[in-house]
Formats: C-alpha cells, sequence, structure tokens
C-alpha cells in the first residue's frame, strides 16, 4: 500500500537537512523560542516578587490558562485550515449559561447531583457543537467566508446568551459543583484543569500525528491540491469548526465549574486571546502552518503575564499596553525566525 | 462578486438569491425596528407613552428597574417603551435610543445616562420638543431642564460600604478594591465614597484596585493574585454584581470564605444566596424599582398636570445593608429577577 503524497514529501524532506541544518531549526522553531521567553518572564517577575513563583501563583495561572487555551486549540485547528473562527468566545459564554440553566432546573427538580452535572456538560457540549456545525455548514456549504460566517454565529450566540438568561447571572448549582471546580492536587490542579492537560495532550497527538492533522494542514496551505488528493474539503471544514465548537462549550464548562455560576457577558472577547494565543505560537493566519505546542505556549505566556503584572503591581491601564507589546514581540520574533520579507508568511 | 472557479453555476445564483434575501431581511429588520419602537395606541390622547431608557438592557440592577417599571405603568395605564443597549454601558450605544424615542414624540422621557456630558445634548433637544425628561440613577451635567433627578448615592452606599467593612475587620488590616469599570460613574462614586471613609481609619490600608469589566472570572483571577500578594488581606469591597461574583468563587477557591470579608454591592439573588452561605458579609442594596416606580409616577403627574408640587427636583432613596443577622427584615429588598 502506498504512502499517502504528503507522507512521502514530508520524509524526503527529513533527509535532505544536515544534522547542523536540524539543530539551527530547532532553536529558531517558535515554541522554543517562547518557551525561552516563557521562563525569562517567569525568572523576572519570580525576581521582583517572589511570591510568582510559588504553587498558588501556578494555581492561579492554570486557572486563567486553561478556557483560553482550550479556545486556543480549537482556533489553531481551524486557523492551521485557513479559516478563522470569531465565534469561540460567544460559544463560551453561551454553553457556558446553559450548563448553569440545566443544572439549577434538573437540582431544582431534585435530580442527583451526578446526573445533573452531566446533564448539564452534556447540554453545554451540545450547545457547542451545534453552533460549529452551524459555522461549518455556511463555510462549506453556502460559501460564506469563515470571518463572516463566524461573526454572524458570534453575534447570534451572544445574543442567544442575553435572552435565555434575560441578562442575570444563573447560580442554583447543587454543592458538587463547587467542589469540582475548587478541590486541587498538589495544590494546583483541580479536576476540571487536569481534563484540560488531558484534552490538549489528545489534540496534540491529533494534529501532529494523525491523518485528521495532516489533512487539517493540507487544507490550509492549498486547498486545490487538498481536493486533487481526494480530500473531502467540506466535511473535513465542518468537523474542524464542529471541533473549534465544541472545545470552546468545554472552556465554557471550565469556567462555569470555577464560578459555580453562568453569566451571560463571560467569554466576551475571548475570541481575541484565543487568536492571539494562536498567532503569538506561530500558527500563520494564511494557513498550514503551526504546532499546538506554540499555541499552548501563546496562552501561557499572555495568561502568565496578566497574574505577574497585577503581582508586581503594574497598574491596570498599562496591562493592556504590556500584553499588545508582548504579542508584537513575538510575532516579530517569529518573522524574524523565519527570515522572510516584511509582510511574508 | 468573486467567482470561484470550483462553483456551479447554480452556486452562483444561489449565492445571489442569499446576498438579496440578506438585504431585504436587513432592510425589514431595520423597518421593524423603527415601527416597534413607535408608540402604539397614540391615537388615544389620554393614553401616554413614556420611554425608558436603562444604561445596559441586560443588567440585573436595570432588569429590577424594568419590572418595578412595567408594574408602575400598568397600574397608571401608561404605555411604556422600555429601549436600551442589550450589552454596553456607554454613550455610544444609548444615543440611538434616545434618538429613536426623541424622533417619535414620546410624551415623556425617563433616561439613565452613561456620561453625564454625552448625553446632555440630548436632554437639550428633549427641552426643545417639549418634552420632559426625569434622569434615573446618574444624571447629566446641567439639571436645569429636568423635571426630576432620583438615584440612589452612590458615594453613600460607598461610605456605608467602608463602615461595615471597617466594623467587620476591627478597624485595622488590609483591603482591596474589585471594581467593574473605570468610566462608569456608579462605579468611580462608589469608590470614592469608600476610599473618603476609609480614610477616617488610620489602621486600614486600601492596598489594591483593579477591573472587572463585567466579567466574573476577571475579577476572580484578580483577587486570586490579590490573595496572593498579600496573604494577610482582610477584606475586600466589590463594586458592582459580576465583581461580587468573580470574588466570592475566589474566596471559595483559595479557601478565605469567613476569613476575608467581602461586602458587595447591589442586592440580586445570587449575592444573597452567597450572603446567606457566608461568602459575603454584607451587601449594599439599591432599590431600582421603587426608583423607577417613582420616576413613571412623576412623569405621569408632570403630563396631566396635577399633583405637580409634589415632585421633587432631586430624590434621593437611600441605601439598605444587608447582613446575615438583619437578613430577616431586609431580604425584601432583593432585586425581583
Amino acid at each position: 500500500m502506498t504512502k499517502p503524497t504528503s507522507d512521502l514529501l514530508l520524509q524526503s524532506r527529513r533527509e535532505v537537512e544536515t544534522r547542523k541544518q536540524r539543530i539551527a531549526s530547532f532553536v529558531l522553531r517558535q515554541d522554543f523560542i517562547l518557551f525561552i521567553i516563557f521562563i525569562v518572564m517567569v525568572g523576572v517577575f519570580s525576581a521582583i516578587n517572589p511570591r510568582f513563583f510559588s504553587v498558588a501563583a501556578a494555581a492561579n495561572i492554570l486557572q486563567d490558562f486553561s478556557p483560553v487555551v482550550l479556545m486556543a486549540t480549537g482556533q489553531t485547528f481551524v486557523i492551521a485550515s485557513r479559516g478563522i473562527d470569531l465565534s469561540v468566545g460567544s460559544t463560551l459564554g453561551l454553553s457556558g449559561v446553559t450548563m448553569a440553566l440545566v443544572i439549577r432546573t434538573l437540582n431544582a427538580a431534585g435530580l442527583n447531583p451526578i446526573a445533573t452535572i452531566v446533564l448539564g456538560l452534556a447540554a453545554a457540549l451540545v450547545v457547542g457543537g451545534l453552533i460549529g456545525l452551524a459555522n461549518g455548514l455556511l463555510i462549506s456549504y453556502v460559501r460564506i467566508v469563515p470571518f463572516v460566517a463566524t461573526l454572524a454565529t458570534m453575534g447570534a450566540a451572544a445574543g442567544t446568551s442575553l435572552v435565555i438568561t434575560g441578562g442575570v447571572q444563573i447560580a442554583g448549582a447543587p454543592r458538587a459543583v463547587i467542589l469540582i471546580g475548587n478541590v486541587s492536587y498538589f495544590g494546583m490542579l483541580t479536576a476540571p484543569v487536569i481534563v484540560v492537560l488531558f484534552i490538549l495532550f489528545i489534540a496534540w497527538a491529533s494534529l501532529s500525528r494523525t491523518r485528521f492533522g495532516r489533512w487539517t494542514y493540507a487544507i490550509g496551505s492549498n486547498l486545490f491540491a487538498a481536493r486533487a488528493a481526494g480530500i473531502n474539503v467540506e466535511k473535513h471544514l465542518v468537523k474542524l469548526y464542529m471541533l473549534s465548537g465544541i472545545l470552546s462549550a468545554l472552556a465554557g464548562a471550565f469556567v462555569y465549574f470555577r464560578l459555580g455560576s453562568g453569566s451571560p457577558l463571560s467569554g466576551r472577547g475571548g475570541e481575541l486571546s484565543a487568536i492571539a494565543a494562536a498567532v503569538i505560537g506561530g500558527i500563520s493566519l494564511q494557513g498550514g502552518v503551526g504546532r499546538l505546542t506554540g499555541a499552548t505556549l501563546g496562552a501561557l505566556i499572555t495568561t502568565a503575564v496578566l497574574s505577574g503584572l497585577i503581582l508586581i503591581g503594574v497598574a491596570p491601564n498599562w496591562q493592556q499596553i504590556v500584553v499588545a507589546m508582548l504579542i508584537a514581540v513575538a510575532v516579530g520574533v517569529q518573522g524574524f525566525g523565519r527570515g522572510g520579507r516584511p509582510g511574508e508568511q | 462578486m468573486k467567482s470561484y472557479p470550483d462553483s456551479t453555476p447554480a452556486l452562483a445564483i444561489a449565492r445571489r438569491i442569499f446576498v438579496r434575501q440578506t438585504a431585504v431581511f436587513s432592510t425589514g429588520a431595520l423597518i421593524g425596528i423603527v415601527l416597534g419602537l413607535q408608540p402604539l395606541d397614540s391615537v388615544a390622547d389620554n393614553i401616554k407613552t413614556i420611554a425608558f431608557i436603562p444604561g445596559i438592557a441586560s443588567d440585573p440592577f436595570f432588569k429590577a428597574m424594568e419590572l418595578g417599571a412595567r408594574s408602575k405603568a400598568k397600574e397608571l395605564g401608561i404605555n411604556l417603551m422600555w429601549q436600551g443597549s442589550a450589552s454596553d454601558y456607554s454613550p455610544q450605544t444609548q444615543m440611538p435610543f434616545v434618538d429613536a424615542a426623541l424622533a417619535s414624540r414620546v410624551d415623556a422621557m425617563i433616561l439613565v445616562p452613561t456620561d453625564p456630558d454625552s448625553l446632555q445634548a440630548a436632554v437639550t433637544r428633549a427641552e426643545a420638543l417639549k418634552i420632559p425628561v426625569i434622569t434615573v440613577d446618574t444624571t447629566v451635567t446641567d439639571q436645569s431642564y429636568l423635571t426630576s433627578h432620583i438615584t440612589g448615592d452612590n458615594v453613600d452606599g460607598g461610605q456605608k460600604a467602608a463602615q461595615t467593612l471597617a466594623a467587620q475587620i476591627g478597624g485595622a488590616g488590609k483591603v482591596f478594591i474589585m471594581s467593574g469599570s473605570p468610566a462608569a460613574t456608579t462605579n468611580t462614586l462608589r469608590e470614592k465614597g469608600f476610599r473618603e471613609e476609609i480614610a477616617k481609619y488610620p489602621k486600614i490600608e486600601i492596598v489594591g484596585r483593579e477591573y472587572a469589566n463585567s466579567q466574573p472570572a476577571t475579577a476572580t483571577s484578580a483577587i486570586n493574585t490579590a490573595l496572593l500578594k498579600f496573604p494577610d488581606l482582610a477584606g475586600i469591597f466589590a463594586i458592582t454584581g459580576t465583581s461580587g461574583t468573580g470574588a466570592v468563587a475566589a474566596l471559595r477557591n483559595a479557601n478565605r470564605v469567613g476569613q476575608v470579608k467581602l461586602v458587595g454591592y447591589d442586592a440580586y439573588k445570587v449575592e444573597v444566596d452567597a450572603l446567606k452561605e457566608g461568602v459575603f458579609t454584607a451587601l449594599i442594596a439599591q432599590q431600582p424599582a421603587k426608583e423607577a416606580e417613582l420616576a413613571l409616577q412623576y412623569s405621569y403627574d408632570k403630563l396631566l398636570g396635577k399633583d405637580v408640587d409634589t415632585i421633587k427636583k432631586t430624590v434621593v432613596i437611600p441605601n439598605i445593608i444587608i447582613t446575615k443577622d438583619n437578613l430577616a427584615e431586609t431580604e425584601k429588598f432583593m432585586y425581583v429577577e
């Protein structure tokens, strides 16, 4: 059985590289550079305020990092296929409040906590999947460009959140929700965080080691060649956007467990954090390039830096500027490392 | 229209139809919105139409205000037009609603100005149209034309919060302020009142202030970090409801419920529940429904020209401090949802 063309191409490229070239290309890899930046950042913050280098600080950062990295993961898959998903923030919000409403209703009806939580979670995932499905169908079959299609679903989801909650926060969760969100192991891992790390690993394996991931990159780098190679592009894109929707729903569930209630305005602006994390991580908006490790580090750096800035006492108004500068630096290093002309990806 | 090389003629036609349908739908929606903003029974002269424009339609404080407004409107037989920005508290998003109300010549306007200067022009235009205006909660810079201004006192609320928190932490210690938005006057006034009052306690130090921007998760992060930075933090003042929710989660996260005293603002149900559990140690409640009811009553009286002497130029509705101890008497001040 002959290997698929994409595999053969990758194989031949690896054989041609010399050892020196391989070391050089590893060091210049976006995620390696980001890792160094992260270490340096932790060092600087810890030097100014030693409390930054503590289990408690790590716990806080993990809590902020988890929803962002989930959305960034979905975004990585989507952007790698040369698309974009602007609806992730609103999907986070809508799935969170849906989960809150379902759990509140079932809890009031007396259903046992485990079943309540499972059903609430299922409702959240269904909402995320449906929004992703809508995105996929709009993009693949109605042929609306991803930016516009996901912009529309973003607005629809945000509006629906406000309508079904009436603008109020939804509480009424059983004690179990608060326990799940707050009981931590080793001082920093709560059950939801462990689940998120597990999902990250599976997503990484999927994008870098499976056919599903390779097809994603193929569609992103050369749509016509991908189609010519026999990939059903429409079906694959639908799956990608559904994946993004489900990951955003999981992010919404995470925030629900953390807060113990669903807020209709949760997740607003989340899409920008997710895209920033992915872009910092080396994902090219043109598609076809980018590793999940990069996006993970991008999410880690952006969430850790906010926590660090508060700890070292930087005024809130300056925090946004610092984060923006960080994005510029990280992306600038990426462009430098690639050695391309300005504007070239 | 850009054509895709792999599309069929059928798809191209379908796309054109889609575009046309979208155009028709949007125009229809626009017409619908404008028509919807027209007063309904404008035929009958004795049914007054009053526009009530909140700062933001989705906030529970304004939801409670809406419920009060609607019940009063029903009682007085007024046609109430409740319209406001769904999710943004800003002058830019509020102006279109004000413009639409004035354009449809409502009989009176009740307004929650999102900015004291930006909405001044709207009040001037209302004056030219001889439409009475009442401001609720916040107000404009020049109040001379206003029939009345009804508000809870945010500065007083901040002061009461400070007094309560100071008493609860024993008059000494570090406190943290969790605010909502740096631009909202309600937030800045409460913070001002809090700081003025805390200045009277030399042993209490305000160690920081962060903004949540209506996102509980942001508040949780900020407070978790504050607890990390100041392990001996004694008290927190959460200026808005969403900041309060975030603070509750943070205290539970860090296992400091009860150790760190938390005073919140506004009595939403989630907050009152948290108060009963002991996470909040006090809540400063306003009376949004009462503000709305009084505003409607005054508008009605002004329009009908009766009892005009009873209309007061400024009304300050007192804040209520709700604690676990006085819950029996104060629970009724919880905002209706």
